[in-house]
């Protein structure tokens, strides 16, 4: 899996976490935006387009696109770039058909 | 929890924050609101040495400084709150936090700026981002958004992401023109591209940037590079390709590799198609005021290319024509960050003023230290900004003049 790995760094780092994407076991940082935890382990695809069923992921980064929205601890439609990772957040690509049948 | 204060501000970006300092200084209880977790807004991801003072700017530590003195100047700090309206009675709705609703006295809007999309076939794919979002996670979140990078922009802020990146141990692949489209215009071709550089040469925050913009100002004039036979020009262990351009994006599911052609001076392509491996490309097409709540909130809006495009109509003091709504920073045009802080300043005084409280810094002291800012800056976006700042001036005294303003 290619994407994105995380520089070397000579502040200290944040407390790692556990969490989960789409149920798979994943480590980050405490209050890094869920989005750079993703990236962090490699993990471009965040969500697959609704009607089209293309994988979306980053694009602005910075609140404004919505291309990074996730399942976020049950709620959906959470832009993962803007969010805080904590210890034990669930993240979960859901489609808005899978919602919807909900 | 309390709703009420004298002052709110939407956007805790260098504009916010200091304007939230001023007011705060003229004793005014002040909430300053942004969707993203920590303030600072774009100045976050800002890293360079600045040539004139020939000091580092970083931004994280300028923000963090300014949102400590805030704090202690008793202003709060909303954090992940998303502003989705504002009512005609300057009341703000909030998504995100405890606090629903806000009202405040007056109202400063600094929401700062969005990057223009440019669509090229293959750009949703994942590993395909905005400039600004390559700034963000190198810089602020330390996370590199690919392995092997392809930059698409060959204007200050792409080379000076490039260079941050190349800097930071990512494979920068090269930096070329941006997919050739109606909506880029002044940044597409390669004779305009030269001209931006050349724009900034005096200027340039960092070194692959100023090498590259005394190359444009010297070597590369338009004429230069329509006889321009190389394509590439290495600078700084970085490859620029002035006359090639990204035509689109390849792979199965995320970003495997981007196909290049190369470009007369005026921006049409010629040649074949070549196809470079990259597990990343970086667009950047530029930036646009992000007006949206100054539209919801009413004021009228005025289309000025020199500022980046639609802006809220705005006086000599950063005042709208609807009473107690101010505007500063990125929302009133595109710059740098040293004329969002001076603008920020500007604001609070014109907010305590407006409120009735007096203020250190006199009207025409701050409005002298916005045009130095603009002079000394070492990023400039706009190339004709004066022009556009003029034009504003000038529909501000038309509007008045008509009778359109209530303040
Ligand atoms: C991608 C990008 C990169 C840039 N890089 C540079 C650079 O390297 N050097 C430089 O000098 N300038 C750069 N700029 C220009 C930059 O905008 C200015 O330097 C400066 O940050 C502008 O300050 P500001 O306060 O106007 O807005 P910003 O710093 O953009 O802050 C605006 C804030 O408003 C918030 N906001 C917007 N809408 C809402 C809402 N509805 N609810 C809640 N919060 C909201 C945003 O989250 C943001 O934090 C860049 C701009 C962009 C967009
Ligand atoms: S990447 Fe654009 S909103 Fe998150």
């Amino acid at each position: 899996m290619s994407g994105g790995y995380r520089f070397p760094s000579d502040e200290p780092l944040a407390r790692q976490v556990r969490f989960t994407f789409n149920e798979r076991e994943l480590v980050g940082l405490e209050g890094e935006p869920i989005a750079a935890a993703l990236l962090a382990n490699g993990v471009r695809t965040i969500r697959h387009d609704d009607s089209t069923g293309e994988p979306r992921g980053v694009y602005c980064g910075i609140g404004h696109c919505f291309e990074c929205r996730a399942q976020v601890d049950g709620v959906n439609g959470v832009r993962t770039c803007l969010t805080p990772l904590r210890e034990g957040t669930r993240v979960a690509s859901v489609a808005q058909w899978d919602v919807a049948k909900k | 929890m309390n709703d009420a204060c004298d002052v709110a501000v939407v956007g805790a970006g260098p504009a916010g924050l200091v304007a939230a300092i001023e007011a705060a200084r003229a004793g005014l209880s002040v909430t300053v609101v942004d969707e993203f977790p920590w303030p600072g807004g774009r100045l976050l991801g800002q890293l360079y040495t600045d040539p004139r003072s020939h000091g580092r700017w970083d931004g994280r530590k300028i923000s963090r400084q300014l949102a400590q003195e805030a704090g202690e100047l008793g202003v709060r700090i909303l954090g992940g709150a998303t502003v989705w309206a504002v009512g005609r009675d300057l009341s703000l709705e909030l998504s995100g936090v405890p606090v629903g609703t806000l009202r405040p006295q007056a109202l400063l809007l600094a929401t700062g700026a969005a990057e223009r999309a440019l669509p090229v076939p293959g750009w949703t794919k994942p590993g395909v981002v905005c400039v600004g979002a390559a700034q963000t996670f190198t810089n602020v979140h330390h996370v590199a958004i690919g392995r092997r990078v392809l930059v698409a922009g060959i204007d200050p802020l792409a080379l000076s992401v490039a260079m941050e990146m190349h800097h930071a141990g990512v494979d920068v692949a090269g930096v070329v023109l941006p997919p050739v489209s109606t909506t880029s215009g002044a940044l597409a071709s390669p004779e305009r591209a030269v001209a931006r550089l050349a724009d900034v040469a005096d200027l340039a925050p960092n070194g692959l940037l100023r090498a590259a913009a005394r190359l444009a100002a010297g070597k590369l004039s338009p004429l230069a590079v329509s006889a321009l036979r190389f394509d590439l020009v290495r600078v700084g262990g970085v490859s620029i390709g002035f006359r090639t351009a990204l035509v689109a994006v390849e792979g199965d599911g995320r970003v495997e590799s981007a196909t290049l052609r190369s470009v007369a001076p005026d921006g049409t392509l010629v040649g074949p198609e070549r196809r470079i491996e990259v597990d990343a490309v970086c667009i950047s097409a530029g930036l646009y005021p992000l007006t949206d709540l100054a539209e919801i909130a009413g004021c009228p809006m005025v289309e000025v290319e020199e500022l980046g495009g639609l802006v809220p109509l705005h006086g000599p003091g950063l005042e709208t024509p609807l009473e107690r709504l101010f505007v500063a920073g990125n929302l009133t045009g595109i710059e740098g960050a040293k004329v969002a802080i001076a603008q920020g300043r500007q604001a609070g005084c014109s907010i305590a003023r407006s409120l009735g409280r007096a203020t250190l810094v006199s009207p025409e002291d701050a409005a002298r230290a916005v045009s130095d800012a603009r002079t000394s800056s070492p990023f400039r976006f706009q190339p004709r900004i004066a022009a556009g700042r003029a034009a504003m001036a000038e529909l501000w005294q038309q509007a008045i003049a008509r009778g359109d303003q209530s303040a």
